[in-house]
Protein backbone atom coordinates (compact mmCIF):
# COMPACT_ATOMS: atom_id res chain seq x y z
CA UNK A 1 0.00 0.00 0.00
CA UNK A 2 0.92 3.30 -1.36
CA UNK A 3 1.55 5.58 2.25
CA UNK A 4 0.38 8.90 -0.58
CA UNK A 5 -2.80 7.74 -1.64
CA UNK A 6 -4.42 7.53 1.53
CA UNK A 7 -6.90 10.33 1.21
CA UNK A 8 -7.48 11.07 4.84
CA UNK A 9 -5.52 13.53 6.81
CA UNK A 10 -5.45 13.70 10.31
CA UNK A 11 -5.84 17.33 10.58
CA UNK A 12 -6.64 20.04 8.21
CA UNK A 13 -6.58 23.98 8.49
CA UNK A 14 -9.28 25.82 6.98
CA UNK A 15 -9.54 29.55 6.82
CA UNK A 16 -13.31 31.22 6.50
CA UNK A 17 -15.19 34.23 8.20
CA UNK A 18 -17.15 34.27 11.49
CA UNK A 19 -19.54 36.70 12.11
CA UNK A 20 -19.07 37.63 15.37
CA UNK A 21 -21.09 40.06 18.45
CA UNK A 22 -18.96 41.90 21.15
CA UNK A 23 -20.48 42.17 24.29
CA UNK A 24 -19.42 45.37 25.82
CA UNK A 25 -19.79 45.53 29.53
CA UNK A 26 -21.08 48.68 30.98
CA UNK A 27 -21.77 47.90 34.57
CA UNK A 28 -19.22 45.85 36.64
CA UNK A 29 -22.13 44.80 39.54
CA UNK A 30 -22.48 41.12 39.80
CA UNK A 31 -26.25 41.65 40.05
CA UNK A 32 -27.52 44.13 37.37
CA UNK A 33 -25.11 41.87 34.78
CA UNK A 34 -26.73 38.97 36.10
CA UNK A 35 -30.23 39.68 35.68
CA UNK A 36 -29.44 41.98 32.24
CA UNK A 37 -28.12 38.22 31.18
CA UNK A 38 -30.78 36.34 32.33
CA UNK A 39 -33.21 38.64 30.19
CA UNK A 40 -31.03 38.80 27.07
CA UNK A 41 -30.87 34.54 27.01
CA UNK A 42 -35.18 34.35 27.98
CA UNK A 43 -35.54 36.22 24.66
CA UNK A 44 -33.38 33.98 22.10
CA UNK A 45 -32.15 31.26 23.85
CA UNK A 46 -30.93 29.11 21.38
CA UNK A 47 -29.33 32.15 19.38
CA UNK A 48 -27.56 33.16 22.36
CA UNK A 49 -26.23 30.18 23.76
CA UNK A 50 -24.53 29.61 20.14
CA UNK A 51 -23.22 33.07 19.03
CA UNK A 52 -19.46 33.45 19.32
CA UNK A 53 -19.05 36.42 21.48
CA UNK A 54 -15.94 39.00 22.36
CA UNK A 55 -16.01 40.68 25.51
CA UNK A 56 -14.98 44.30 25.42
CA UNK A 57 -13.99 45.43 29.54
CA UNK A 58 -13.10 49.09 27.83
CA UNK A 59 -15.93 50.88 29.39
CA UNK A 60 -14.84 49.51 33.09
CA UNK A 61 -11.33 50.88 33.23
CA UNK A 62 -10.42 51.83 36.76
CA UNK A 63 -12.41 48.48 37.56
CA UNK A 64 -9.66 46.01 39.56
CA UNK A 65 -8.54 42.94 37.27
CA UNK A 66 -9.81 40.92 40.06
CA UNK A 67 -13.05 41.98 39.65
CA UNK A 68 -12.85 41.65 35.97
CA UNK A 69 -11.84 38.05 35.60
CA UNK A 70 -14.67 37.00 38.07
CA UNK A 71 -17.15 39.04 35.83
CA UNK A 72 -15.93 37.27 32.49
CA UNK A 73 -16.31 34.24 34.31
CA UNK A 74 -19.20 34.96 35.24
CA UNK A 75 -20.51 35.74 31.77
CA UNK A 76 -19.44 32.12 30.39
CA UNK A 77 -21.15 30.65 33.44
CA UNK A 78 -24.64 31.92 32.07
CA UNK A 79 -23.95 29.55 28.82
CA UNK A 80 -22.22 32.52 26.50
CA UNK A 81 -19.51 31.46 24.35
CA UNK A 82 -16.55 33.39 24.79
CA UNK A 83 -14.10 33.45 22.38
CA UNK A 84 -11.85 36.40 23.42
CA UNK A 85 -11.94 39.79 24.86
CA UNK A 86 -12.14 42.55 22.14
CA UNK A 87 -8.27 44.41 22.01
CA UNK A 88 -7.68 47.36 24.49
CA UNK A 89 -5.18 48.53 27.81
CA UNK A 90 -7.82 46.74 30.21
CA UNK A 91 -7.78 43.91 28.03
CA UNK A 92 -4.41 43.14 27.61
CA UNK A 93 -4.14 43.27 32.04
CA UNK A 94 -7.05 39.74 32.44
CA UNK A 95 -6.21 38.01 29.76
CA UNK A 96 -3.95 35.68 31.31
CA UNK A 97 -6.40 35.97 34.37
CA UNK A 98 -9.42 34.70 32.09
CA UNK A 99 -7.30 32.54 29.64
CA UNK A 100 -9.16 34.34 26.77
CA UNK A 101 -6.91 36.21 23.92
CA UNK A 102 -7.45 39.59 22.79
CA UNK A 103 -8.44 39.68 19.25
CA UNK A 104 -7.91 42.98 17.58
CA UNK A 105 -11.20 43.54 14.80
CA UNK A 106 -11.41 45.94 11.93
CA UNK A 107 -9.81 46.93 8.51
CA UNK A 108 -7.32 44.84 7.21
CA UNK A 109 -5.48 43.84 10.39
CA UNK A 110 -7.97 41.79 11.47
CA UNK A 111 -6.11 39.38 13.48
CA UNK A 112 -6.59 35.30 13.56
CA UNK A 113 -9.77 34.25 14.93
CA UNK A 114 -10.02 30.85 16.69
CA UNK A 115 -12.39 28.71 14.42
CA UNK A 116 -14.62 26.51 16.07
CA UNK A 117 -17.84 24.54 15.50
CA UNK A 118 -21.02 24.28 17.40
CA UNK A 119 -22.17 21.69 18.71
CA UNK A 120 -25.93 21.31 17.84
CA UNK A 121 -27.86 21.05 21.15
CA UNK A 122 -30.83 19.92 22.49
CA UNK A 123 -33.33 22.68 22.06
CA UNK A 124 -34.90 24.61 24.89
CA UNK A 125 -37.54 26.37 23.45
CA UNK A 126 -41.37 25.30 22.77
CA UNK A 127 -41.36 27.14 19.16
CA UNK A 128 -37.63 25.69 17.83
CA UNK A 129 -37.40 22.23 17.06
CA UNK A 130 -34.08 21.16 16.56
CA UNK A 131 -33.76 19.34 13.19
CA UNK A 132 -33.07 15.45 14.30
CA UNK A 133 -29.62 14.20 14.60
CA UNK A 134 -29.08 11.27 12.24
CA UNK A 135 -25.87 9.51 12.54
CA UNK A 136 -24.00 10.19 9.24
CA UNK A 137 -22.29 7.36 8.79
CA UNK A 138 -20.13 9.43 5.98
CA UNK A 139 -19.50 12.78 6.26
CA UNK A 140 -19.71 13.16 1.93
CA UNK A 141 -23.63 12.52 2.23
CA UNK A 142 -23.88 15.10 5.52
CA UNK A 143 -27.25 16.90 4.85
CA UNK A 144 -28.78 19.22 7.29
CA UNK A 145 -32.28 18.48 7.02
CA UNK A 146 -34.48 21.88 7.03
CA UNK A 147 -37.27 22.95 8.87
CA UNK A 148 -40.52 22.85 7.33
CA UNK A 149 -43.27 25.12 9.31
CA UNK A 150 -47.02 23.98 7.81
CA UNK A 151 -48.81 26.40 10.25
CA UNK A 152 -48.70 30.59 10.42
CA UNK A 153 -46.27 31.78 12.04
CA UNK A 154 -48.30 33.75 14.79
CA UNK A 155 -47.12 37.32 16.46
CA UNK A 156 -44.77 36.98 19.10
CA UNK A 157 -43.72 33.11 18.22
CA UNK A 158 -40.15 32.99 16.81
CA UNK A 159 -38.68 29.90 14.56
CA UNK A 160 -34.86 28.99 14.64
CA UNK A 161 -34.14 26.80 11.80
CA UNK A 162 -30.51 25.82 13.12
CA UNK A 163 -27.96 24.57 10.78
CA UNK A 164 -30.00 24.42 7.74
CA UNK A 165 -32.88 26.54 6.04
CA UNK A 166 -36.49 27.68 7.08
CA UNK A 167 -39.33 26.54 4.90
CA UNK A 168 -42.67 28.55 6.17
CA UNK A 169 -45.98 27.36 3.79
CA UNK A 170 -47.87 29.95 5.91
CA UNK A 171 -48.15 33.69 6.62
CA UNK A 172 -46.06 34.95 9.04
CA UNK A 173 -47.59 37.81 11.20
CA UNK A 174 -46.19 40.97 12.14
CA UNK A 175 -44.89 40.54 15.40
CA UNK A 176 -42.98 36.81 14.74
CA UNK A 177 -39.82 36.17 14.23
CA UNK A 178 -37.91 33.68 11.62
CA UNK A 179 -34.27 32.96 12.12
CA UNK A 180 -32.62 30.54 10.00
CA UNK A 181 -28.55 29.61 9.68
CA UNK A 182 -29.76 28.75 5.66
CA UNK A 183 -32.07 30.48 3.41
CA UNK A 184 -35.93 31.29 3.93
CA UNK A 185 -38.69 30.56 2.06
CA UNK A 186 -42.01 32.39 2.83
CA UNK A 187 -45.26 31.07 0.56
CA UNK A 188 -47.24 33.10 2.61
CA UNK A 189 -47.15 37.09 2.94
CA UNK A 190 -44.02 37.72 4.86
CA UNK A 191 -45.39 40.76 7.67
CA UNK A 192 -43.20 39.39 10.38
CA UNK A 193 -39.05 39.73 10.87
CA UNK A 194 -36.69 37.47 8.90
CA UNK A 195 -33.08 36.68 9.76
CA UNK A 196 -31.18 34.83 7.24
CA UNK A 197 -28.03 33.50 7.73
CA UNK A 198 -27.78 34.17 10.98
CA UNK A 199 -24.31 32.97 12.30
CA UNK A 200 -22.67 34.80 9.37
CA UNK A 201 -23.69 32.22 5.59
CA UNK A 202 -23.46 35.85 3.62
CA UNK A 203 -24.97 33.74 0.27
CA UNK A 204 -27.84 33.09 2.39
CA UNK A 205 -31.18 34.77 0.71
CA UNK A 206 -34.79 35.00 1.51
CA UNK A 207 -37.92 34.27 -0.76
CA UNK A 208 -41.41 35.28 0.00
CA UNK A 209 -44.48 34.96 -1.40
CA UNK A 210 -44.96 38.45 -0.55
CA UNK A 211 -42.80 40.72 1.26
CA UNK A 212 -44.49 43.15 3.87
CA UNK A 213 -41.66 42.72 6.32
CA UNK A 214 -40.91 44.42 9.65
CA UNK A 215 -36.99 43.94 9.18
CA UNK A 216 -35.07 41.28 7.06
CA UNK A 217 -31.22 40.39 7.70
CA UNK A 218 -28.68 38.51 6.15
CA UNK A 219 -25.48 37.27 7.85
CA UNK A 220 -26.22 40.48 10.65
CA UNK A 221 -26.74 43.18 8.03
CA UNK A 222 -30.69 44.31 8.11
CA UNK A 223 -32.82 46.74 7.09
CA UNK A 224 -36.00 47.72 9.11
CA UNK A 225 -39.55 48.35 7.65
CA UNK A 226 -39.02 52.43 7.37
CA UNK A 227 -36.07 51.26 5.14
CA UNK A 228 -37.96 49.39 2.43
CA UNK A 229 -39.62 51.21 -0.09
CA UNK A 230 -43.25 50.36 -0.89
CA UNK A 231 -41.71 50.23 -4.29
CA UNK A 232 -39.43 47.22 -3.35
CA UNK A 233 -43.05 45.39 -1.30
CA UNK A 234 -44.74 43.03 -2.95
CA UNK A 235 -45.40 39.89 -4.17
CA UNK A 236 -42.67 37.11 -5.62
CA UNK A 237 -39.63 38.58 -3.69
CA UNK A 238 -36.16 37.81 -3.69
CA UNK A 239 -33.40 39.39 -0.77
CA UNK A 240 -29.87 38.83 -1.11
CA UNK A 241 -26.94 40.24 -0.03
CA UNK A 242 -24.28 42.20 -1.97
CA UNK A 243 -21.07 43.22 0.10
CA UNK A 244 -22.84 45.17 2.85
CA UNK A 245 -25.95 45.98 0.99
CA UNK A 246 -29.48 44.26 1.33
CA UNK A 247 -31.19 44.04 -1.94
CA UNK A 248 -34.22 43.36 -2.54
CA UNK A 249 -35.47 42.20 -6.11
CA UNK A 250 -38.46 40.69 -8.22
CA UNK A 251 -37.89 36.76 -8.70
CA UNK B 1 -68.39 14.23 27.09
CA UNK B 2 -69.39 17.85 26.76
CA UNK B 3 -67.56 19.83 24.05
CA UNK B 4 -65.21 22.69 25.79
CA UNK B 5 -65.43 25.53 23.67
CA UNK B 6 -62.93 29.13 24.38
CA UNK B 7 -63.81 32.07 23.68
CA UNK B 8 -60.80 33.95 24.06
CA UNK B 9 -59.33 37.62 22.00
CA UNK B 10 -56.15 38.64 23.67
CA UNK B 11 -57.54 42.35 23.73
CA UNK B 12 -59.83 43.48 26.36
CA UNK B 13 -63.06 45.34 25.47
CA UNK B 14 -63.44 43.73 22.35
CA UNK B 15 -66.69 41.39 23.43
CA UNK B 16 -65.69 38.20 24.76
CA UNK B 17 -68.19 38.39 27.19
CA UNK B 18 -70.93 39.65 25.41
CA UNK B 19 -69.84 36.73 22.56
CA UNK B 20 -70.52 34.07 25.59
CA UNK B 21 -73.33 34.81 26.69
CA UNK B 22 -75.07 35.41 23.49
CA UNK B 23 -73.35 31.86 22.12
CA UNK B 24 -73.95 29.83 25.31
CA UNK B 25 -77.62 31.20 24.95
CA UNK B 26 -78.05 30.49 21.32
CA UNK B 27 -76.42 26.78 21.94
CA UNK B 28 -79.19 26.31 24.77
CA UNK B 29 -81.52 27.88 22.65
CA UNK B 30 -81.03 25.34 20.42
CA UNK B 31 -81.80 22.75 22.61
CA UNK B 32 -78.10 21.98 23.56
CA UNK B 33 -77.44 21.67 27.51
CA UNK B 34 -74.76 24.15 27.71
CA UNK B 35 -72.86 25.88 31.33
CA UNK B 36 -70.79 28.93 30.39
CA UNK B 37 -67.81 29.72 33.17
CA UNK B 38 -66.37 33.10 33.78
CA UNK B 39 -62.67 32.78 34.01
CA UNK B 40 -62.55 36.18 34.84
CA UNK B 41 -61.29 35.64 38.54
CA UNK B 42 -61.19 39.03 39.91
CA UNK B 43 -63.08 41.06 37.80
CA UNK B 44 -66.73 39.14 37.60
CA UNK B 45 -68.61 40.27 34.64
CA UNK B 46 -70.16 37.16 32.89
CA UNK B 47 -73.26 37.26 35.47
CA UNK B 48 -74.18 41.36 35.11
CA UNK B 49 -74.60 40.28 31.37
CA UNK B 50 -76.68 37.28 31.76
CA UNK B 51 -78.47 38.86 34.63
CA UNK B 52 -77.89 36.92 37.12
CA UNK B 53 -75.60 38.86 39.78
CA UNK B 54 -78.30 38.51 42.11
CA UNK B 55 -77.96 34.98 42.24
CA UNK B 56 -74.59 34.47 42.82
CA UNK B 57 -73.89 32.63 45.96
CA UNK B 58 -70.42 30.54 45.35
CA UNK B 59 -67.86 30.93 42.38
CA UNK B 60 -65.65 28.62 40.51
CA UNK B 61 -62.74 29.28 42.89
CA UNK B 62 -65.14 28.43 45.62
CA UNK B 63 -65.43 24.99 43.69
CA UNK B 64 -61.68 25.06 42.81
CA UNK B 65 -61.22 24.99 46.58
CA UNK B 66 -63.95 22.32 47.67
CA UNK B 67 -65.82 24.72 49.78
CA UNK B 68 -68.76 24.37 46.95
CA UNK B 69 -70.16 21.39 44.90
CA UNK B 70 -70.55 22.27 41.27
CA UNK B 71 -74.28 21.84 41.77
CA UNK B 72 -74.55 24.44 44.36
CA UNK B 73 -72.29 26.90 42.16
CA UNK B 74 -73.72 26.49 39.17
CA UNK B 75 -76.85 29.34 38.43
CA UNK B 76 -79.34 28.09 36.50
CA UNK B 77 -80.79 30.77 33.92
CA UNK B 78 -84.45 31.86 34.57
CA UNK B 79 -84.93 32.95 30.67
CA UNK B 80 -83.31 30.02 29.01
CA UNK B 81 -83.66 26.39 29.27
CA UNK B 82 -80.35 24.14 29.53
CA UNK B 83 -78.28 27.17 30.52
CA UNK B 84 -76.31 27.48 33.22
CA UNK B 85 -73.54 29.95 34.57
CA UNK B 86 -70.65 29.40 36.82
CA UNK B 87 -69.86 33.29 37.91
CA UNK B 88 -66.18 34.04 38.53
CA UNK B 89 -64.83 34.98 42.09
CA UNK B 90 -64.60 39.05 42.84
CA UNK B 91 -62.38 38.79 45.64
CA UNK B 92 -59.28 36.40 44.67
CA UNK B 93 -56.92 36.41 41.46
CA UNK B 94 -56.06 34.06 38.98
CA UNK B 95 -53.46 32.33 40.78
CA UNK B 96 -56.52 30.55 42.15
CA UNK B 97 -56.80 28.99 39.14
CA UNK B 98 -54.82 25.97 39.28
CA UNK B 99 -54.37 23.51 36.23
CA UNK B 100 -55.77 20.48 38.18
CA UNK B 101 -58.69 22.08 40.05
CA UNK B 102 -59.75 23.73 36.78
CA UNK B 103 -59.06 20.37 34.87
CA UNK B 104 -61.00 19.22 37.55
CA UNK B 105 -64.24 21.31 37.40
CA UNK B 106 -64.10 20.81 33.59
CA UNK B 107 -64.40 17.24 33.72
CA UNK B 108 -67.61 16.89 36.03
CA UNK B 109 -69.14 19.27 33.97
CA UNK B 110 -68.28 17.09 31.07
CA UNK B 111 -70.52 14.37 32.74
CA UNK B 112 -73.55 16.36 32.30
CA UNK B 113 -73.23 18.84 29.41
CA UNK B 114 -72.84 19.14 25.79
CA UNK B 115 -71.07 22.34 25.25
CA UNK B 116 -68.58 23.95 28.32
CA UNK B 117 -67.72 27.51 27.15
CA UNK B 118 -64.75 29.37 28.69
CA UNK B 119 -65.36 32.90 28.70
CA UNK B 120 -61.57 34.23 28.85
CA UNK B 121 -60.06 37.23 30.76
CA UNK B 122 -58.19 39.43 28.39
CA UNK B 123 -54.08 39.08 27.99
CA UNK B 124 -52.29 36.59 27.56
CA UNK B 125 -51.74 35.84 31.30
CA UNK B 126 -52.56 32.70 33.84
CA UNK B 127 -56.39 33.26 33.37
CA UNK B 128 -56.13 33.42 29.86
CA UNK B 129 -54.56 30.34 29.81
CA UNK B 130 -55.85 28.02 31.71
CA UNK B 131 -59.35 29.31 29.89
CA UNK B 132 -57.86 27.92 26.67
CA UNK B 133 -55.69 25.08 28.06
CA UNK B 134 -58.34 22.18 28.52
CA UNK B 135 -60.52 23.58 25.29
CA UNK B 136 -61.50 21.54 22.53
CA UNK B 137 -61.79 24.49 20.23
CA UNK B 138 -62.02 28.22 19.86
CA UNK B 139 -63.72 31.51 19.19
CA UNK B 140 -61.42 34.54 18.74
CA UNK B 141 -63.00 37.68 18.83
CA UNK B 142 -61.28 40.42 17.22
CA UNK B 143 -62.46 43.90 16.34
CA UNK B 144 -61.65 45.65 13.19
CA UNK B 145 -59.00 47.80 14.12
CA UNK B 146 -55.56 46.65 13.74
CA UNK B 147 -54.25 46.38 17.73
CA UNK B 148 -56.68 44.35 18.23
CA UNK B 149 -56.14 41.97 15.28
CA UNK B 150 -52.35 42.16 16.40
CA UNK B 151 -53.19 41.01 19.86
CA UNK B 152 -55.83 38.40 18.15
CA UNK B 153 -52.81 36.91 15.99
CA UNK B 154 -50.88 36.29 19.18
CA UNK B 155 -53.39 34.68 20.72
CA UNK B 156 -53.96 32.26 17.73
CA UNK B 157 -50.28 31.28 18.24
CA UNK B 158 -50.39 30.27 21.81
CA UNK B 159 -53.79 28.18 21.12
CA UNK B 160 -51.33 26.53 18.71
CA UNK B 161 -48.71 25.56 21.16
CA UNK B 162 -50.19 26.27 24.69
CA UNK B 163 -53.18 24.74 24.84
CA UNK B 164 -53.54 20.47 26.20
CA UNK B 165 -54.30 19.77 22.56
CA UNK B 166 -51.34 21.16 20.83
CA UNK B 167 -48.85 19.35 23.87
CA UNK B 168 -50.16 16.03 23.41
CA UNK B 169 -49.34 16.44 19.23
CA UNK B 170 -52.70 16.79 18.05
CA UNK B 171 -51.61 19.89 16.49
CA UNK B 172 -52.91 23.93 16.98
CA UNK B 173 -56.90 24.38 18.62
CA UNK B 174 -59.38 24.44 15.92
CA UNK B 175 -60.06 27.84 16.17
CA UNK B 176 -62.63 30.69 14.26
CA UNK B 177 -62.72 34.51 14.41
CA UNK B 178 -65.93 35.98 15.20
CA UNK B 179 -65.37 40.01 14.06
CA UNK B 180 -67.57 42.49 16.70
CA UNK B 181 -68.20 45.77 16.22
CA UNK B 182 -68.50 46.13 12.55
CA UNK B 183 -69.59 49.22 11.03
CA UNK B 184 -69.02 49.13 6.94
CA UNK B 185 -70.32 52.50 6.30
CA UNK B 186 -66.40 52.91 8.23
CA UNK B 187 -64.78 50.42 6.47
CA UNK B 188 -65.62 52.21 3.11
CA UNK B 189 -64.32 55.37 4.44
CA UNK B 190 -61.45 53.48 5.24
CA UNK B 191 -61.12 53.88 8.56
CA UNK B 192 -62.01 50.48 10.08
CA UNK B 193 -59.91 46.84 8.20
CA UNK B 194 -62.63 45.39 6.37
CA UNK B 195 -63.69 42.03 6.71
CA UNK B 196 -61.42 40.67 4.02
CA UNK B 197 -58.17 42.36 5.51
CA UNK B 198 -58.91 40.70 8.49
CA UNK B 199 -59.27 37.35 7.60
CA UNK B 200 -55.77 38.06 5.40
CA UNK B 201 -54.09 38.55 8.09
CA UNK B 202 -54.92 36.18 10.59
CA UNK B 203 -55.69 33.03 7.76
CA UNK B 204 -58.21 31.85 9.61
CA UNK B 205 -62.37 30.61 8.93
CA UNK B 206 -65.06 33.25 9.62
CA UNK B 207 -67.69 31.96 12.18
CA UNK B 208 -69.66 35.52 11.83
CA UNK B 209 -69.26 39.63 11.81
CA UNK B 210 -71.56 40.97 14.14
CA UNK B 211 -72.15 44.71 13.56
CA UNK B 212 -71.44 47.62 15.82
CA UNK B 213 -75.01 47.88 17.38
CA UNK B 214 -76.70 49.75 19.89
CA UNK B 215 -78.65 46.51 20.94
CA UNK B 216 -75.24 45.46 22.33
CA UNK B 217 -75.47 48.06 24.76
CA UNK B 218 -79.20 48.05 25.59
CA UNK B 219 -79.00 44.37 25.90
CA UNK B 220 -75.66 44.66 28.34
CA UNK B 221 -77.46 47.22 30.52
CA UNK B 222 -80.47 45.13 30.85
CA UNK B 223 -78.45 42.16 31.62
CA UNK B 224 -79.62 39.99 28.97
CA UNK B 225 -78.00 38.16 26.05
CA UNK B 226 -78.07 40.16 22.87
CA UNK B 227 -79.00 37.33 21.13
CA UNK B 228 -81.89 37.16 22.92
CA UNK B 229 -82.98 40.45 20.94
CA UNK B 230 -84.37 38.92 17.79
CA UNK B 231 -84.89 42.41 16.33
CA UNK B 232 -81.72 43.66 16.61
CA UNK B 233 -79.09 43.04 13.66
CA UNK B 234 -75.95 42.18 16.32
CA UNK B 235 -78.97 39.59 17.56
CA UNK B 236 -79.66 38.18 14.42
CA UNK B 237 -75.99 37.68 13.57
CA UNK B 238 -75.01 36.03 17.01
CA UNK B 239 -78.17 33.36 15.73
CA UNK B 240 -76.35 33.01 12.49
CA UNK B 241 -72.89 32.58 14.14
CA UNK B 242 -74.58 29.51 16.67
CA UNK B 243 -75.84 28.32 13.51
CA UNK B 244 -72.49 27.91 11.53
CA UNK B 245 -71.19 26.85 14.85
CA UNK B 246 -73.31 24.15 14.94
CA UNK B 247 -72.30 23.19 11.33
CA UNK B 248 -74.85 25.02 9.30
CA UNK B 249 -74.07 27.00 6.24
CA UNK B 250 -75.18 30.60 6.33
CA UNK B 251 -74.73 33.27 4.11
CA UNK B 252 -72.47 36.63 5.86
CA UNK B 253 -75.03 39.16 6.41
CA UNK B 254 -74.42 42.74 7.26
CA UNK B 255 -71.06 43.28 5.98
CA UNK B 256 -72.31 46.35 3.40
CA UNK B 257 -73.83 49.56 4.58
CA UNK B 258 -77.01 50.06 4.66
CA UNK B 259 -78.45 53.25 2.38
CA UNK B 260 -80.20 55.08 4.90
CA UNK B 261 -83.84 57.15 3.31
CA UNK B 262 -84.42 61.09 3.76
CA UNK B 263 -86.33 60.28 7.00
CA UNK B 264 -83.43 57.24 8.07
CA UNK B 265 -80.71 60.34 8.00
CA UNK B 266 -83.40 63.11 9.75
CA UNK B 267 -83.76 60.67 13.16
CA UNK B 268 -80.40 59.35 12.52
CA UNK B 269 -82.01 55.01 13.05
Amino acid sequence: MNAHSSPIQPIEFKGRMILVSILRLHDADPQRLHDAMDARLREAPDLMRDMPLLVDVEPLAGTLPETLIQVVQEIRQHGFKLIGLHSGTVAQTIAEGTGLPVIVLGGKTGAEVPLRHATPRESGTVETPAPPQEQATTLQFLHTPSLVVNQPVRSGQQVYARGGDLIVLGTVSAGAELLADGHIHVYGTLRGKALAGVRGLVGARIFCRRLDAELISIAGHYRIAEDILDAERGENRLVTLAGETINISEI
Amino acid sequence: MARIVVITSGKGGVGKTTTSAAMATGLALEGHKTAVIDFDVGLRNLDLIMGCERRVVYDFVNVINGDASLRQALIKDKRTENLFILPASQTRDKDALTEEGVGQVLDELSQEFDYILCDSPAGIERGALMAAYFADEAVVVTNPEVSSVRDSDRMLGILASKTRKAEQGEGPLPSRLLLTRYAPERVDKGEMLSVEDVVEILSIEMLGVVPESQSVLNASNAGMPVILDKESDAGQAYSDAVARFLGEERPHRFLTAQKKGILGRLFKG
